[in-house]
């Protein structure tokens, strides 16, 4: 059933097209064994003695390949990192053995609090010193290809004094890991602080993409929020097609975690992920990378789906919902 | 890494983290409104207070739907208004500092029994511990249990010294309100259920074939459960607990009970100790 792997950057492997690893889903998995390329899995939700997120995680295994993706490290937090959570974290790392595994380009909190966010930070030399230094210590320490996701972002500091694409090259470079590259982050973030998506997508290290990831979102008119919610929309897709063209083959996984729909829905979703990278590495031959400002890029009528007016607030949580007593 | 940029981080990493705890809108809050845009920038569309907003409320939202989740049926119990005044004292109060939500609530029971605003607060309290014993047992270990083949090779001369190993998925918990039957009854239609009266249980809580559940015993099982949880061996165990509840007749009740034990998954190993403990 499992596609075989191709070679891919940094040592490893081109899994293909997958999907995060959701509870709604466990039953269609299990029972059916659909033909998904590979599974990303939110680490922190499996880094438990036993229960049913074990049971789910082992059956899981029996027939897919796994990667793992962190939403707490806290790679840039004022503290140190947290050797308890990297001990359990290297524990899952042992029975997932998974080709690669990232967390993100962000700080969770500060004064022993961990405020379950990721928080974006400012883009400074200190910052990128932080980062590189202990991104290369974790790498080490979990003995498996590390990689850092650009998050999405909601505010600027005054600080700030690099691209954000300079900040995460800089620091991929410095400690020689991988890059998660999240290209509804980049349309997030480049709506949000007035940026070129395609400037920021042409300023990465391509050779250090190990993964991408694919997601919808919540536009509110006056800025957008990463909600993984929703179908990835035309303009991001084109994103893809274009980081596809630059990159060359990556390993994809497309995020659903609110309003999460029944799996044929996600699984159409990779499909067609499939579809526009098979079409963006025809076309890598003839690059035809977009190019224009900003204000150019998000004021055509192709930059995006309408404003979605606020029904409610509500919390967004990367990964979806954990497995709790909830589920009973 | 120069020392005195990384500390100018971490400070505004720390201005900023108890900024996103604080429980006001940042942009009625003109105790920090100067200091805001000294390390915010903003844009045409957002204000510096407005861009840390964001956060801030999700800092609420995400904390208080994650008890919501794991507390259903305290919430069911206070009703909104209540519960939201608990929860966000209990945010206020208490740093949340695990790196994963599962442990949001452990500090909640505790928490609940001092709260002496709180109506129905034993009731509220037994509630409390029982779902975090839930969500403890939820994700604890596997073991498998013991066959019931191998408790009644015991000899009888071997059960004096038997030490018995209990499953890592078992919790005991003795209660002053039925509150493991509310509690289902909660989950299932929160609407119409009433406030039971006062009603000592022992229950015990267990993770069977990976599914929750309870299950009441008598005040000596009870006992001798505790006592065998100690990891003592069972002939200590049982005078501990004929000490504690003279009225029931452990001799009578010790076989059966052990095979009850043994077939819902309780007991996972027996050890022999090398000498015969005794009581304190």
């Amino acid at each position: 059933m499992l596609r075989d792997p191709i070679e891919g950057k940094l040592g490893v492997p081109n899994l293909g097209i997958g999907m995060g690893l959701r509870v709604p889903h466990y039953r269609t998995i299990l029972e059916q064994r659909p033909a998904v390329d590979f599974f990303e899995i939110i680490s922190e939700n499996f880094m438990v003695a036993g229960g049913k997120p074990i049971y789910h995680l082992e059956r899981v295994l029996e027939t897919y390949r796994v990667i793992q993706h962190g939403v707490s490290l806290s790679i840039g937090g004022p503290e140190p990192l947290n050797r308890n959570y990297l001990t359990r974290l290297k524990q899952l790392v042992n029975r997932v053995k998974p080709a690669w595994l990232s967390d993100h380009f962000c700080w969770c909190g500060a004064g022993g609090a961990h405020l379950h966010d990721l928080l974006p930070l400012p883009y400074t030399r200190a910052a990128v010193s932080r980062v590189a230094e202990r991104a290369r210590a974790v790498q080490d320490f979990l003995e498996v290809r590390f990689a850092l996701e650009n998050t999405s972002s909601y505010l600027t500091y005054t600080s700030s004094g690099i691209p954000e694409w300079e900040f995460i090259s800089e620091i991929a470079e410095r400690a020689d890991i991988g890059l998660m590259f999240d290209v509804n982050n980049v349309y997030v973030t480049c709506y949000n602080q007035d940026l070129d998506p395609h400037q920021f997508i042409r300023s990465v290290p391509h050779e250090r993409i190990v993964q991408i990831h694919l997601a919808g979102h919540t536009n509110l008119g006056k800025y957008i929020i990463d909600t993984h919610r929703g179908h990835v929309i035309d303009p991001v897709w084109d994103l893809y097609r274009e980081t596809i063209e630059l990159a060359g083959p990556v390993s994809t996984i497309i995020e659903w975690d609110d309003d999460i729909p029944p799996f044929e829905v996600v699984f159409a979703e990779a499909e067609r992920a499939r579809k526009v990278s098979d079409a963006a590495l025809e076309a890598r031959a003839r690059p035809s990378v977009g190019a224009g400002s900003a204000h150019e890029f998000f004021a055509s009528g192709a930059a995006g789906a309408e404003p979605q007016p606020l029904e409610e607030v509500r919390a967004w949580i990367q990964g979806g919902p954990r497995e709790t007593t909830a589920h009973e | 890494m120069n020392d005195a940029e990384q500390t100018e981080l971490s400070e505004l990493q720390l201005w900023m983290a108890r900024l996103l705890r604080t429980r006001r809108d940042l942009s009625r809050n003109e105790s920090v409104a100067h200091q805001i845009p000294l390390h915010i920038m903003g844009n045409p569309r957002l204000s510096p207070e407005e861009q840390l907003e964001i956060y801030r409320e999700q800092f609420w939202l995400r904390h208080t739907g994650s008890l919501v989740e794991d507390f259903p049926g305290l919430g069911g119990i206070l009703g909104q208004q209540d519960w939201e005044r608990l929860v966000e004292e209990y945010l206020e109060s208490h740093l949340p500092t695990s790196y994963t939500l599962r442990n949001l609530g452990d500090q909640l029971p505790a928490f609940v029994e001092r709260l002496s605003w709180l109506p129905h607060r034993e009731l509220c309290t037994d509630m409390a511990r029982l779902e975090w014993a839930y969500i403890e047992l939820f994700d604890a270990a596997d073991a498998q249990a013991l066959s019931p083949e191998k408790i009644s090779a015991l000899s009888p001369e071997a059960w004096e010294t038997a030490v018995f190993e209990l499953n890592p998925a078992f919790w005991l918990l003795r209660v002053r309100y039925p509150v493991a039957d509310l509690r289902r009854a909660l989950v299932a239609n929160r609407d119409t259920v009433a406030i039971p009266d006062e009603g000592p249980e022992n229950l015990v809580l267990y993770r069977h074939e990976r599914v929750l559940k309870y299950k009441t015993v008598s005040d000596g099982a009870f006992a001798l459960l505790e006592e065998v949880h100690r990891g003592i061996p069972l002939g200590v165990a049982l005078e501990r607990a004929a000490e504690r509840v003279p009225t029931e007749d452990f001799e009578e009740s010790l076989g059966s009970w052990f095979e009850q034990w043994g077939r819902l998954g309780w007991v996972v190993d027996v050890k022999q100790s090398a000498t015969v403990r005794q009581p304190d």
